[in-house]
């Protein structure tokens, strides 16, 4: 079982990423062919993986509704899979599947509009952080509020009509500093993944195959 | 124990900000107010990689968009495809998300290629949607048929004139990248410019936008940042759009947040810094 589930799913990782590296080294046909064929897989495992996701969400439903089996619980419970039946229904039910207008239309007066709606909620969300937890309480915080705010500010079409220096100061910051300490990170994330990759071709990292 | 002004300019009611807030970015879009909008080096970067290809030249437009976040985007998103389908260039769209053929469907809505005098498998094509993440870049600069073996609508990619000659990244002169996860950028990055040196340029929130800088101008071309950057392109293309509006509304929402930073901070530093009574 240990083999099955640990060694073997290792191995495969292994081998596929010994695969991909020598065929970015190497030109040849043959790695490349087996490269275009991993990846192609890959996608079709992407998209079946969207099942798995529905499954692990109605069980995950279901043992919460086994620790809470009240009326409002029901309720909740249902609501996704109402909504997934519905434009399951619609999507395939009528010309055009995807395309067609009554589609398009649960799509414009339902998805979209509750995704907007959330997503602007988030502004007050955030007005309401800046007021109460962004203080000026150190050196770090004082210098992110300062290019913050100018970069803001460079923003805001008003500010820049009013003062013209903005516009450089605000390009500045974002293309000089920002850049570089981005590009920092980049290369510490890189040298991470870098050493996460050699852990995995040798069989050492475990998290990949077994969740904790 | 009474309160100090300090704390009272700390503790205002939350409702009073919101309210603030709705007021600041409903002002502008009740009354535009349509201020200069000057153009940033990564959007004049965008619309040059563009406006320099060669006539004839080849697409790619990879759209990871939300429908939920449309309003950031849509000006960029309309903008481009004007100035794509305004040139003599081969245009190839595909979709990473599922909402990114209904976004596609909206913007042909909005901008319809007949109107430029473009056909479909001539001029543009478009393949549809598949779950691609970077491993799926990664397929389609290999082979877009092994992605994509027929179009949107169903008919064999060897069967459309224009995509007989198109098949991975060697016939791919320009890939334009539309991403709402900030760290995707690194997906265009890593399956098409670092092997093939594709030419790309992108498109993204406005809070994604400092996080592909690093990548700018060496790797990509050009960046869109949020409606502020598609306002830009409209101004810099001159082809007027929604970008100006949805512009002004956010800046003044930006405005009121500026404000409640400043508040808070005031209050902060009166508390310490100030006297302990009114």
């Amino acid at each position: 079982m240990s083999f099955v589930r640990r060694e073997l799913p290792t191995a495969i990782l292994a081998l596929c990423g010994i695969l991909l590296i020598l065929e970015f080294f190497i030109p040849s046909p043959i790695l490349q062919a087996i490269k275009s064929e991993l990846t192609t897989w890959s996608v079709i495992i992407a998209a079946t993986s969207c099942w798995l996701g529905f499954i692990y969400m109605a069980y995950a439903q279901l043992r919460m509704l086994g620790r809470n089996p009240t009326t409002s619980q029901y309720f909740w419970f249902s609501l996704p899979f109402i909504f997934f039946l519905l434009f399951f229904i619609v999507g395939v039910s009528f010309p055009g599947d995807v395309s067609s207008p009554q589609y398009r239309w649960l799509i414009t007066y339902i998805y979209q509009q509750v995704g907007a709606t959330v997503y602007a909620v988030m502004f007050f969300t955030l007005s309401s952080a800046a007021y109460r937890t962004f203080k000026v309480a150190s050196i770090e915080a004082i210098a992110l509020l300062l290019g913050g705010t100018i970069y803001m500010l460079r923003q805001i079409p008003l500010f820049v009509y009013i003062c013209p220096w903005l516009l450089p100061l605000g390009e500045w910051i974002l293309l000089v500093p920002n850049a570089a300490g981005g590009r920092g990170a980049v290369i510490c994330a890189a040298l991470g993944a870098l050493a996460v990759g050699l852990r995995t071709l040798a069989g050492r990292e475990v998290t990949l195959v077994e969740v904790r | 124990m009474s309160s100090t002004i300090w704390d009272k300019l700390g503790n205002i009611d939350y409702r009073i900000l919101y309210a603030l807030s709705l007021i600041l970015m409903l002002i502008p879009i009740i009354r535009p107010i349509g201020l200069p909008t000057p153009v940033s080096e990564t959007v004049r970067g965008f619309y040059e990689t563009i406006d320099n290809l060669p006539p004839g030249s080849v697409v790619f437009v990879s759209l990871e968009g939300s429908l939920s976040l449309l309003d950031e985007q849509e000006a960029q998103y309309i903008a481009t495809l004007k100035i794509l389908f305004q040139r003599d260039l081969k245009v190839v769209f595909y979709s990473v998300t599922e909402d990114g053929e209904l976004i596609y469907n909206y913007l042909f809505s909005v901008v319809n290629p007949e109107k430029y005098g473009k056909k479909y498998g001539i001029d543009y094509v478009r393949l549809g949607y598949a779950p691609l993440e970077e491993r799926g870049q990664a397929a389609v600069a290999l082979d877009v048929r092994s992605v994509y073996p027929r179009d949107f609508y169903g008919t064999p990619l060897d069967e459309i004139p224009m995509m007989k000659d198109i098949h991975n990244w060697k016939d791919v002169d320009l890939l334009i990248y539309y991403y709402t996860s900030c760290t995707n950028v690194e997906f265009a990055i890593r399956q098409w410019v670092i092997p093939y040196h594709t030419k790309c340029i992108v498109g993204t929130l406005g809070c994604c936008g400092p996080m592909a800088v690093p990548y700018f101008p060496d790797y990509i071309q050009g960046i869109l940042s949020g409606s502020g950057a598609g306002a830009e392109l409209e101004v810099i293309s001159g082809n007027p759009g929604p970008g100006a509006m949805m512009n002004d509304a956010k800046n003044f929402g930006i405005l009121g947040l500026l404000l409640f930073l400043i508040l808070g901070n005031v209050s902060y530093l009166g508390k310490r810094f100030g006297g302990e009574s009114e």
